[in-house]
């Protein structure tokens, strides 16, 4: 090492503790930024030139510190679980929203739902069945037998409409993805160029990191790295984003619930191939919008369900009630005649309308010759409340249809929302042991300020004892009897 | 690094147990506030089946319970009218028996039990006429304004009711007949003829006034039968509201074992919501207080 080696081993010193206090700056200053993970100067000891020359012997001392490159410290691991569990999250979420919404519209049980206005209903055919000599208890009926018709027309456009939302939120959601994926490819690009210059890329990686999560989120998509940097983003095993090309996606299908088509994911270009993933809130939100699966099993979309159990209880219903009181007569000895009558066209829970207007079109007798006062069939009618046919024998009262519907949708809502629960709080552990990795500590930070700083002041410090070294070599050698 | 803990990490720990307090907080508000432990189906799913079943339940006896009364309305004032028709059978029997001592009798006097029979006759058409809220209760479903109607030179009381009977629903497998069948009790053949209890009558004014004495008293079988008849029909009336009040207080009870069963399935208890609300209020503020103390100190606080 030559007489000012040592200065020059000082100055690297001086200038890596200026390094790390530079990015313990830049930590700090972004403690609070969302998706910045901490970063850490890494430097590494230089050796001592290599002995040349034939002088040269002996042991050597280093050449100082050399600064390799400022590390980000992400956990790839923590990262992709990240990932995948925020998917799980995204699609248990859209659910148990979706559910938890219809489940609010029925406002069962209580007093405004609709099986205490059906009780209500039961109960008015008994009173016309006790007065049958004034027109009040009729009125009564209609009156209830109309707001019954439109509780159960209202509880059908909740469901249509909460479709609908799920709809709207859906393109809004492939739109969002599709500019994620956009994003990504675009910092694919800048990454590998900076990194390809020897120059360092954390904040682009920070970023398109949280695009990837969100990409994840949405989608279940899953992220594999290249040696050069880039990443490839794969939806349902294709690549959304591949280097520096991102593919978009599209949904087409039913616009509104009653279009009966499936609604689906497919690849933007003219072959059109759909797109299957089980994952993500996109997933969530096509798992609700399916059509009504035909077999028993219920597996087509929630909602589609739901609204074709609010068709099945208004056709039965209408149809217990029609059966009966066709076989009944008016005062103007007419048989024949519809309780309900189902407009065609629109879905049967909507197109009910109550055909009877006053007192003397309620065909309540039991037969031609029956006394003006008879009112057998208002009884039988009222007995399906009770689960009993006119001929005496146990059925299933539309009271008991619609109360088995609302269990169903209370349980399947349960379990929708204890799932997104525990898939939420998974997620946010998840989070959290990313977090505690990669996101900054003020107190670690202070210590590495700390540190830095003696750091610092040592090679300060180093630099004038090589000084004073060379002050008494130069200034106050051989002045010896002067 | 597994144990590593941020200021960041604190601080979304200290967020998430706030908010998990709070929506704790929130749940156990909506129950204080609404006294339900059922507010949405998904809640209980099992409990709000049994909600909706004992709520239908309840409605429906509510609705037998109107049925009795107005059926127990309806056999009382056929009691009533019964009661009265036959203490005016009673007076008839009286003033026939008279009638027949023929002997001893002037035509005045004959005349003069003519004419109070003539009453009578009067007052037991109204009694056969009795209404309940406008409606006849011996004319079954008719909805002629009376059960039985003067027609015809010589006048002549017809009964014009009498299609099907009248039945009140007091138990979802059960009805009781509410009228009584006016035909039966006032108009059905009798052993002697085919007339109704107005015929006889006139029958008897007719042969009290008749110019050479005819004796009233071959009319006395005729009615002892109708007063039996009567009387019967009387009984069965009276066998129909112990049959309709045994309903009624049957009903009552089991709406009072209902509403216990819906507040079991739906209330919630009072004492044990404000408890837990109070409980849940001190573990909110404890981990506001808690949270406000640990959030703060950093090494900064303490480097000089």
């Amino acid at each position: 090492m030559s007489t000012f080696g040592g200065l020059n081993t000082a100055y690297t010193g001086l200038v890596a503790a200026r390094q790390g206090l530079n990015v313990v700056g830049q930590n700090i200053a972004n403690a609070n930024t969302d998706g910045y993970t901490r970063q850490r100067v890494s430097t590494s000891a230089l050796g001592a030139t290599a002995s040349t020359g034939v002088f040269s012997q002996g042991a050597r001392v280093g050449e100082g510190v050399a600064m390799v490159g400022i590390e980000r410290l992400a956990s790839t691991q923590l990262d992709s679980r990240v990932r995948a569990t925020a998917a799980t999250a995204g699609y248990t979420a859209v659910r148990a929203n979706a559910f938890a919404s219809v489940e609010d519209s029925l406002n069962e049980p209580g007093e405004n739902g609709i099986s205490a206005k059906l009780d209500e209903f039961w109960a008015g055919w008994q009173t016309v069945s006790n007065g049958t000599d004034t027109a009040a208890p009729a009125a009564l009926l209609l009156g209830t037998a109309g707001e019954l018709v439109t509780q159960i027309s209202e509880g059908y456009r909740a469901v249509s409409t909460e479709w609908t939302s799920v709809r709207t939120d859906l393109n809004n959601m492939v739109s969002e993805l599709n500019g994620a994926a956009t994003q990504v490819a675009a910092l694919n690009v800048q990454i590998r160029q900076s990194l390809a210059t020897g120059g360092t890329a954390n904040e682009l990686l920070d970023q398109r990191n949280s695009l990837t999560t969100t990409i994840a989120a949405l989608t279940g998509a899953t992220v594999t790295e290249q040696a050069d940097g880039t990443v490839n983003v794969l939806v349902g095993g294709n690549a959304l984003v591949s280097g520096e090309t991102a593919h978009q996606l599209d949904v087409t299908g039913a616009r509104v619930m009653q279009d009966n088509v499936s609604v689906q994911l497919e690849w933007r270009g003219s072959a059109r191939t759909p797109v299957s993933i089980d994952g993500g809130e996109i997933a969530g939100a096509l798992s609700l919008l399916g059509p009504a699966s035909q077999d028993t099993l219920a597996t087509g979309g929630a909602l589609a369900e739901a609204a074709d159990a609010y068709n099945s209880f208004a056709e039965d219903l209408a149809k217990k009630v029609n059966d009966i009181y066709e076989t009944g007569f008016t005062q103007a000895h007419n048989d024949g005649q519809v309780f309900f009558a189902v407009a065609s066209g629109a879905p049967t829970a909507q197109a009910l309308s109550i055909v009877p207007k006053a007192s003397a079109d309620m065909a309540v007798r039991a037969s031609r010759d029956s006394g003006a006062y008879d009112s057998t069939i208002a009884d039988a009618i009222a007995q399906l409340g009770a689960g009993f046919a006119p001929d005496g024998n146990v059925i299933v009262s539309p009271s008991t249809v619609w109360s088995d519907f609302v269990t169903k949708t209370g349980v399947l809502t349960q379990s929708e929302l204890q799932s997104a629960a525990l898939a939420s709080s998974t997620s946010s552990g998840a989070a959290n042991q990313q977090l505690a990795n990669s996101s900054v500590d003020l107190d670690e930070e202070n210590v590495n300020l700390l540190m830095f700083q003696h750091a610092y002041q040592g090679a300060a410090r180093m630099m004038t004892a090589v000084d004073e070294m060379l002050d008494t070599l130069i200034n106050r050698t051989g002045l010896v009897g002067r | 690094m597994i144990d590593r803990v941020t200021n960041q990490t604190q601080m979304r720990a200290a967020q998430r147990n706030l908010q998990e307090n709070l929506s704790q907080l929130a749940r156990l508000q909506e129950q204080a506030s609404t006294l339900k432990t059922i507010n949405r189906s998904s809640d209980d799913p099992t409990a709000a089946a049994a909600a909706m079943s004992v709520r239908a339940e309840i409605r429906a006896v509510d609705q037998y319970s109107a049925n009795a009364d107005n059926g127990n309305n309806w056999l009382t004032t056929i009691d009533s009218a019964l009661s009265s028709a036959t203490d005016i059978m009673n007076r008839v029997r009286d003033l026939t028996v008279q009638g027949a001592n023929s002997g001893a009798l002037t035509a005045a006097a004959k005349e003069a039990i003519a004419v109070e029979l003539e009453g009578l006759k009067t007052d037991l058409a109204t009694q056969a006429n009795t209404t309940f809220l406008g409606r006849s209760v011996f004319a079954g479903n008719s909805d002629d304004a009376t059960a039985f109607t003067t027609v015809g030179t010589p006048a002549r009381t017809v009964y014009t009711g009498g299609e099907g009977s009248v039945d009140r629903r007091i138990s979802a497998t059960s009805t009781v007949r509410v009228d009584a069948d006016g035909g039966a009790i006032f108009d059905a053949p009798t052993s002697t003829g085919s007339g109704s209890v107005f015929d006889l009558i006139d029958n008897i004014v007719t042969d009290l006034r008749a110019p050479t004495a005819v004796d009233v008293g071959a009319h006395l079988t005729t009615i002892d039968e109708r007063m039996a008849v009567m009387v019967g029909q009387h009984t069965e009336i009276g066998a129909r509201q112990v049959q309709i009040e045994r309903a009624q207080s049957t009903l009552l009870e089991k709406a009072g074992t209902l509403d216990a069963q819906r507040s079991g399935i739906e209330d919630a208890d009072l004492g044990q919501v404000i408890l837990d609300l109070k409980l849940q209020e001190m573990t909110y503020q404890a981990a506001l207080a808690v949270t406000a103390r640990v959030l703060q100190p950093t090494l900064m606080d303490f480097l000089a």
